[in-house]
């Protein structure tokens, strides 16, 4: 019931999956900045060293023949219009630099160090990545063949040469941050925007739980009424709890108006037994009387007296009975045999003055040990007992028949009666109920008997059954698990 | 008078009938359930219904409710175990007259019982008159021009049957319903006795005055008063 205050205190769900999918979307955007990156990256360095490439060659293109006999060559500037942020510097195969940009650093080390023999060996198109003087560039190497005197017999003499080229990069990755901030700038105004929009609809997805919280708090005591909203009904994920909500309600008010039946039952039975006592005893105080008069007045009060007596004894049972756990530890486990015995010898008398045969048949070689106290296994018999006994007419016999068909205890208890009526047998087990009032009435029950040995079987864990036909008697089936595996003597 | 007993407690119904019975002194039927006591309404020679409320078969509710339907203005004492007040407004609804809570004391239910009567017969009051005669229903005595008069409890009832309806004719049948529950054999003869010797006790109290009682041949009796045609 208190279900809106348990999901605040972790902190709700719709805060705790709003977060998780803002979470989502910021590893998403953040994966999609770095793949904008590496694309970037890839893109525009591409371009790069296509240009890079590009100005290499016009450097290249720039070595001309030199007009000396010596078939050299020389770079010829004049047609050589490359940035003048460019690095660069030339070789021919003997070793000669033909030339370099005006701002090669003096101070060079490592690659631009290099003499050409070093660069002789390492492979045409290599890129490398430098910083000299706080700025980025990127280098590249190239080979090419430069023929002299290409009309020559012989097809001329071919020079090679090898270029150096280095370009600034410092702008490239100007635009690459550039690109990734767009890229960032745009998730995080995605995620802005889509954060409260996801809050709303979350908010109205959780509706159907909401209305669901909102009707079981207005639930009380008092007031059972449950209609689930048809939203939360029919919502696959609410739809287990609705039910389990509303099953679980139903039980509840079940038992609830079970109890309060018993105790308006109940309470009509004890009135009305004292109203016996306290009329019995008004009667006598009406008039005069003679002493014998108010002597069977008083035997009548007596035993008026007796039957309150009986009534609370037995409720007070079927009470100790009901709320009382059921016995789990074996050692309670007593000889149901012999509670059947003690019962039989218990109703004897009874039995003597209505005429009533009894006949006794257990199953002998066994123990049958089951999970009641001695005394509630005794007064689960009796109470049958002694119902086939009142039942019975002048002359008839009442079996009890004892058999262990398996891992469990079978007590068949039948009389030769006048039966139960088909309409009453639901309710036979109903506490106060009595199948004819009057008759029952008259033979002293309280109704509670068959209640009594349905709950024992019930704590015993067993089950008990009645078939009854009218004018023909009521046969009554106890079946209870036995205690311990069974064992033979 | 005669009164029905509708209670499914063997021995609490006895206690009623006794005290019934022996007090007030009218004549008593008792139905142990609900169909035997609806049957037994349906003659509709009662002067009060005293209805249980649980009862095997048939409940009391539905037995007032039978009787009310009938029109059947018999009045009707409900006895009810139950709590809750809404039962018994619902009950007063249906046409009860009056209700008791178990366990009740026998005293005042007798006394309800016969106010319940007399209010059905018209008579607010525990003291009938009708001319000279008068009735206190409460000590059961009667004087004639303020001379007690005494009666047999038969003709007591006689009496009083016929004190509730002046000039209405009651024939011997009728007054023998009102008079005897089902455990007596019924003769009219005993009547004729009983409204004879009733006829007498009042003659001798007032010397002279005009007979009370009016014998309508082959239609029965009733009361008249004196200067009244």
């Amino acid at each position: 019931m208190k279900l809106p205050f348990r999901l605040r205190r972790p902190r709700s769900i719709a805060f705790r999956l709003i977060g998780a999918v803002l979470a989502v979307e910021l590893l998403a955007s953040l994966a999609a900045i770095a793949l904008s990156l590496a694309y970037e990256h890839h893109a525009h360095f591409r371009t790069f060293d296509i240009m890079l490439r590009g100005r290499a060659d016009s450097v290249m293109g720039a070595v001309q023949d030199a007009d000396d006999p010596g078939d050299n060559v020389m770079l010829d500037r004049a047609d050589l219009t490359v940035p003048q942020d460019d690095l660069w510097e030339v070789f021919d195969d003997r070793d000669r630099l033909l030339g370099r940009s005006a701002n090669w650093p003096a101070d060079a080390t490592g690659l631009l160090a290099n003499t050409p023999a070093q660069f002789g060996p390492m492979p045409d198109g290599v890129l490398t990545n430098l910083r000299i003087h706080g700025h980025r560039y990127r280098f590249l190497l190239r080979h090419g063949v430069r023929t002299i005197d290409p009309s020559e017999p012989g097809g001329g003499t071919p020079r090679h040469i090898t270029i150096l080229y280095g370009m600034q990069t410092g702008h490239v990755w100007g635009a690459i941050r550039e690109a990734v901030k767009f890229y960032a700038f745009g998730s995080l105004l995605l995620l802005l925007a889509t954060g409260p929009l996801i809050a709303w609809l979350l908010h109205r997805g959780l509706d159907p739980l909401r209305q669901l919280a909102t009707l079981s708090t207005r639930i009380s005591v008092d007031d059972w009424q449950f209609t689930p909203p048809d939203l939360a009904r029919e919502t696959p994920e609410l739809a287990p709890l609705t039910l389990a909500l509303e099953s679980a309600l139903e039980r509840l008010h079940r038992s609830f108006d079970q109890q309060s039946n018993f105790v308006s039952d109940a309470a009509h039975e004890f009135k009305t037994a004292v109203a016996v006592v306290k009329s019995s005893l008004q009667l006598l105080t009406l008039a005069q009387r003679s002493p014998a008069e108010y002597r069977a007045g008083i035997q009548r009060t007596l035993s008026d007296v007796e039957r309150l007596e009986q009534l609370i004894a037995r409720s007070l049972t079927l009470a100790r009975i009901e709320r009382a756990p059921a016995p789990a530890s074996p050692e309670l486990g007593s000889d149901f045999a012999a509670a059947v015995r003690m019962a039989a010898e218990e109703l004897a008398s009874v039995a003597e003055i209505r005429q009533v045969a009894v006949q006794v048949a257990v199953e002998q070689g066994r123990k049958n040990p089951v999970q009641l106290a001695v005394d509630d296994a005794r007064l689960l018999v009796s109470n049958l007992l002694l119902n086939a006994i009142e039942h019975s007419p002048e002359g008839a016999t009442v079996q009890l028949l004892l058999t262990a068909p398996g891992d469990f205890l079978e007590l068949t208890v039948e009389d030769h009666g006048e039966g139960i009526a088909p309409g009453a047998l639901p309710h036979i087990f109903d506490r106060f109920y009595r199948g004819d009032s009057s008759r029952a009435r008259s033979t002293g029950g309280a109704g509670l008997g068959l209640s009594i040995v349905k709950a024992l079987v019930t704590r015993a864990g067993g089950e008990v059954h009645i078939v009854s036909r009218l004018a023909e008697g009521t046969i009554v089936t106890v079946r209870l698990p036995v205690a311990e595996p069974v064992e033979h003597n | 008078m005669r009164v029905l007993l509708v209670e499914d407690e063997p021995r609490l119904a006895a206690n009623l009938a006794a005290a019934l019975r022996e007090g007030p002194g009218f004549a008593v039927d008792s139905a142990l359930d609900g169909d035997t006591g609806d049957q037994l309404a349906a003659q509709r020679c009662y002067d009060l219904v005293i209805l249980d409320l649980m009862l095997p078969k048939l409940d009391g509710q539905t037995i007032l409710t039978r009787m009310r339907a009938r029109r059947d203005a018999t009045p009707v004492l409900i006895l009810t175990a139950q709590e809750g007040k809404a039962t018994l407004v619902d009950l007063l609804n249906r046409g009860a007259d009056d209700y008791l809570a178990k366990p009740f004391d026998l005293g005042e239910l007798l006394a309800r019982c016969k106010a319940l009567i007399r209010r059905g017969k018209g008579a607010p009051h525990p003291v009938l008159t009708l001319g000279d005669l008068e009735m206190n229903t409460l000590e059961q005595s009667v004087r004639r021009a303020g001379v007690v008069v005494d009666l047999s409890p038969t003709e007591y009832h006689v009496l009083e049957i016929l004190l509730h309806h002046p000039r209405r004719i009651f024939s011997k049948e009728e007054l023998l319903e009102h008079l005897y529950d089902f455990n007596w054999e019924h003769h009219s003869n005993v009547i004729e006795a009983h409204v004879s010797n009733l006829r007498r006790k009042l003659e001798t109290a007032a010397p002279g005055a005009e007979p009370l009682i009016e014998t309508k041949r082959g239609r029965g009796y009733r009361l008249c008063i004196e200067h009244t045609p």
